[in-house]
């Protein structure tokens, strides 16, 4: 249950947990610095006991806001208990009940359009992180952002833009479906799906890792804000430097090496198979393949095969 | 498409020089080395995915960061600005022109993108239609879709972010699409040609002229 989660106590986490941890790696103030760049992550919660598809209360809220011309919250999190209509990406069914962490970020973007297209590779570093401190140190990342515990998905990410008809602003709805306590799977994903409660043999608290999926998501997204600062202070926009973004989605992710099938929607049209060499500064997968030609994809999605 | 379309005029200038002239442009700023001379013949990209380069043009070298441009498409190098060998120039700044012979369906294509409104990619990324135009097509067929200013005609997906795209054109009927569902376009690149309907004979015209006059040839 997440109903009693508030921005005072995420904001406490931030500083009690997720600042001290950090700051193990980068400087303090840097640490403080990236962290108020995503403050605005859960800047209103909202809580539901059941709603059809998150991003659409989050469409109609929007939609309201616009009409009433009031300001949408940026970093909004809307969650529910369980999602009685939630899907996938094209056509795919996400199955939600009772026990897992479902909802949608409502983001308003002021990152220039080079540092926006890693937004969803932040959202999935965020979920590892999370997933691997609650134990579940095998989780990795297979891109662009399936959060995978023993080759099997823990969670899932969509990500939708659209302009606000009135205000003109560019909004970016974040849903977030993550297997916690929910153990059992309908048959179609019985054998592609996991949770933590099923791969860590105990229950997880939810408001606890809510916090900390929400915390990891303020310092991942505070990263590209910081990232991009930098860069333009520096008037040097194209860094042959690894994004820190990047550099940390390689230490999450178990794509690089491997052999996959590449597709805009693999499962109903696999297009090539290839193996994956590297990840470029945008989030693009660099793929080689059998006749030893490289390409670099931006959109689509893998699944791993035999070599 | 309110002008008149002077098909003797558009038939002869595509009679008289049958090709397509792309310039190509330094991609950002550097030192640029020539890998091709006047008069080459150059390769598109190839392989079942394009995804084996075309016939490499030059390097561009940033920073001890030198970067090789290939040709987008086949053709012949009508026009190299020697001048700038070993140059350090400016991004966008005009290198060479490949000139590319047109068959009779590209020159087809050429005329109906002078008549059609064509709607630009905004990004560069892979495009489909929204499922509510999706479903019109899959009922009334090709041809059969009449799109407003306003309407989500497209989804553009990045790095899995979709983002729904608003059509902001002319009222018609989607006539020619341009893009194919998982295959990216860049930004720019029209996303498909609409043929207000009172103009869909006219085009049909032209069509039925092309392809007789071109035959005739």
């Amino acid at each position: 249950m997440t109903r009693h989660l508030s921005m005072p106590r995420l904001q406490a986490y931030l500083k009690d947990t997720e600042l001290p941890a950090r700051s193990v790696l980068w400087p303090v103030e840097e640490a403080q610095k990236i962290i108020r760049y995503g403050s605005f992550v859960g800047s209103l919660v909202e809580h539901h006991r059941t709603l059809d598809r998150a991003m659409i209360h989050a469409r109609a809220h929007i939609e309201g806001c616009e009409r009433s011309n009031v300001s949408v919250t940026s970093g909004t999190v809307i969650l529910a208990d369980r999602l009685t209509g939630s899907k996938g990406r094209f056509t795919r069914t996400w199955y939600a009940p009772q026990g897992g962490l479902w909802g949608c970020m409502i983001y308003i973007s002021t990152l220039l359009p080079r540092y926006r297209i890693l937004v969803p590779l932040a959202v999935g570093i965020a979920c590892c992180e999370a997933v691997r401190e609650q134990g579940a140190e095998q989780a990795v990342i297979r891109w662009i952002n399936d959060v995978l515990i023993d080759s099997r998905k823990v969670g899932g990410f969509l990500a939708e833009n659209f302009t606000g008809h009135r205000s003109r602003e560019d909004y970016c709805l974040l849903g977030f479906g993550i297997n916690i306590n929910n153990s059992r799977f309908p048959d179609e994903l019985d054998q592609i799906a996991t949770s933590l409660k099923n791969r860590l043999g105990r229950e997880v608290d939810i408001e606890q890792f809510t916090y900390c999926f929400l915390a990891k998501l303020c310092w991942n997204l505070g990263l590209l804000y910081y990232r991009e600062q930098r860069e333009l202070e520096a008037g040097n926009s194209d860094s042959a430097d690894k994004h820190p973004l990047v550099a940390r989605w390689l230490e999450l992710s178990d794509s690089v090496g491997r052999p996959v099938v590449f597709g805009f929607d693999v499962r109903e049209n696999p297009q090539y198979r290839a193996t994956v060499t590297g990840i470029t500064n945008d989030g693009g997968l660099l793929l080689k393949l059998d006749d030893g030609a490289e390409v670099v994809e931006h959109s689509g999605e893998i699944r791993y095969v035999k070599g | 498409m309110t002008r008149e379309i002077d098909f003797d005029e558009i038939l002869a200038r595509y009679r008289s020089d049958p090709y397509k002239y792309i310039d190509i442009v330094a991609p950002h700023t550097g030192t640029v080395s020539y890998l091709v001379e006047k008069g080459n013949e150059v390769e598109a990209p190839g392989g079942e995915w394009k995804h084996i380069p075309g016939t490499s043009l030059f390097k561009i070298n940033r920073e001890n960061n030198p970067k090789t441009v290939n040709a987008p498409i086949n053709g012949i190098i009508s026009e190299i600005r020697g001048e700038c060998e070993g140059r350090f120039v400016e991004a966008g700044e005009k290198l060479l022109t490949i000139r590319h012979p047109l068959k009779k369906k590209d020159i087809i294509e050429s005329i109906l993108k002078e008549v059609l409104y064509l709607f630009p990619a905004p990004e560069s990324a892979k495009f489909f239609f929204s499922l509510d135009i999706q479903s019109r097509f899959d009922k009334k067929g090709t041809r059969g879709v009449t799109i407003r200013p306003g309407e989500e005609v497209f989804t553009m997906s990045l790095m899995k972010r979709d983002t729904p795209v608003t059509y902001t054109g002319v009222e018609g009927i989607i006539h020619s699409i341009y893009f194919k569902p998982g295959v990216s376009i860049q930004q720019g690149e029209p996303l498909v040609g609409v043929c207000p309907v009172d103009k869909l004979g006219l085009i049909q015209k032209v069509i039925t002229r092309v392809k007789a006059e071109w035959d005739a040839m």
